[in-house]
């Protein structure tokens, strides 16, 4: 009677989903935002941020999740020394006056168990715009180094930088689409 | 009737061959791999130094270029220094690869794909890289011809003896590859 009892509960138990809220630490090595904007229709321009910190609040059972990733802008890496310094110009990102961006998603679209997508806003320049970035990879792996669960994927989006007031070179034919590719990957605490 | 004869007769086409030296400032390469299936690292080689060559009118192209590899940026400094060492790169013994390609392909005038051969670690393999897309504008400073565009391909590192990692950072490796070049 007993014995059948316990087994009832600890049966009972396994169907009680589990509290799986957990804490997430964005691991700087593998999360990487990348742009990409067309040079004069001609060739695709790159630059990468290379400074950023972040956690993600991620509830697979219940779906849920919520992300928070800070950049500093002054981080940017373009492999061209003089694009660095004209990005940073007021013509750009105004660094010495809004030295970072933030993205904050707070909308977790699942298929399954893994992330499609996340919505949310992007503030740059002062400027506070909703943006949707979609995944293109989503997995969850145990980490030989780490000995703990990391997930992330690839996400992307295209924005129109004109929207938080970056308009350079708009006038003259420069585009106004930025296409983001963000690599992600986060640490369970 | 000498006149009517020559009429007659289709003009031959001549060569037109044009040359273009990269744009340091808009050639890198761009390399893309995958991170335990989750996520895609990515890293950048340049700046890229080399000629193109191309005569629409044929037509007809040949390029040649070398990048360095001593010179990584994937944005993390202790990885960069990793992707050198002899398991990956080898760069203090092969500081240079290199791509010479004569075989490009046209869609009307614009260049669409070519193929030619990545020389790395010392290995020399066939490559083949498609345009994404191909123009030409004129340089608003030099005012001259630029033509470039972006390119894509893809290599197995192994195939080169760079196979550390694997298989938790893929064997495949992507390439995205950005040119353009200055009318000489």
């Amino acid at each position: 009677m007993m014995k059948s009892l316990i087994a009832a509960a600890a049966l009972g138990l396994a169907f009680v989903a589990p509290v799986h809220s957990a804490t997430y630490a964005i691991d700087p090595t593998h999360t990487f935002v990348t742009y990409e904007v067309s040079h004069f229709g001609t060739s695709t321009n790159r630059g990468r941020f290379d400074k950023k910190e972040g956690t993600v609040q991620f509830d697979r059972a219940a779906k849920s999740g919520k992300v928070e990733v800070v950049f500093d802008l002054k981080s940017v890496n373009t492999g061209v020394e003089m694009m660095n310094k004209h990005l940073q110009s007021a013509d750009f990102f105004d660094s010495e006056k809004y030295p970072i961006a933030k993205f904050v998603g707070d909308k977790f679209v699942f298929k399954g168990d893994k992330v499609e997508a996340v919505s949310g806003t992007l503030t740059l320049r002062d400027k506070t715009m909703p943006v949707t970035l979609k995944a293109t990879n989503f997995n969850c792996y145990m980490s030989p180094m780490l000995k703990r669960e990391v997930c992330g994927g690839d996400f992307e989006t295209t924005i129109k930088r004109s929207q938080w007031g970056v308009n350079y070179g708009l006038e003259f034919g420069m585009a106004d689409d930025v296409r983001l590719l963000i690599q992600v990957e986060a640490v369970k605490q | 009737m000498p006149w009517l004869l020559a009429l007659s007769v289709p003009l031959p086409v001549l060569a037109q061959p044009v040359v273009y030296r990269l744009d340091p400032q808009h050639s890198f390469v761009h390399f893309e791999v995958m991170h335990f299936g989750t996520s895609t690292l990515r890293g950048r080689f340049g700046q890229i130094d080399g000629y193109v060559e191309l005569d629409r009118t044929v037509p007809s192209g040949w390029v040649s270029l070398r990048i360095p590899t001593t010179v990584v940026d994937t944005g993390m400094p202790a990885f960069d220094a990793r992707l050198l060492q002899g398991d990956l790169l080898a760069s203090e013994t092969y500081p240079l690869a290199s791509f010479v390609a004569s075989r490009f392909s046209f869609d009307g005038p614009k260049v669409s794909a070519l193929t030619g051969e990545l020389t790395l670690r010392g290995v020399r393999q066939g490559l083949e890289l498609r345009a994404l897309r191909f123009g030409c504008h004129t340089h608003p400073q030099l005012q001259r011809e630029v033509c470039g565009g972006d390119f894509e391909g893809e290599l197995n590192r192994a195939d080169f003896g760079a196979s550390f990692g694997m298989p938790f950072v893929a064997n495949r490796v992507r390439l995205r590859v950005q040119v353009e070049g200055i009318r000489q």
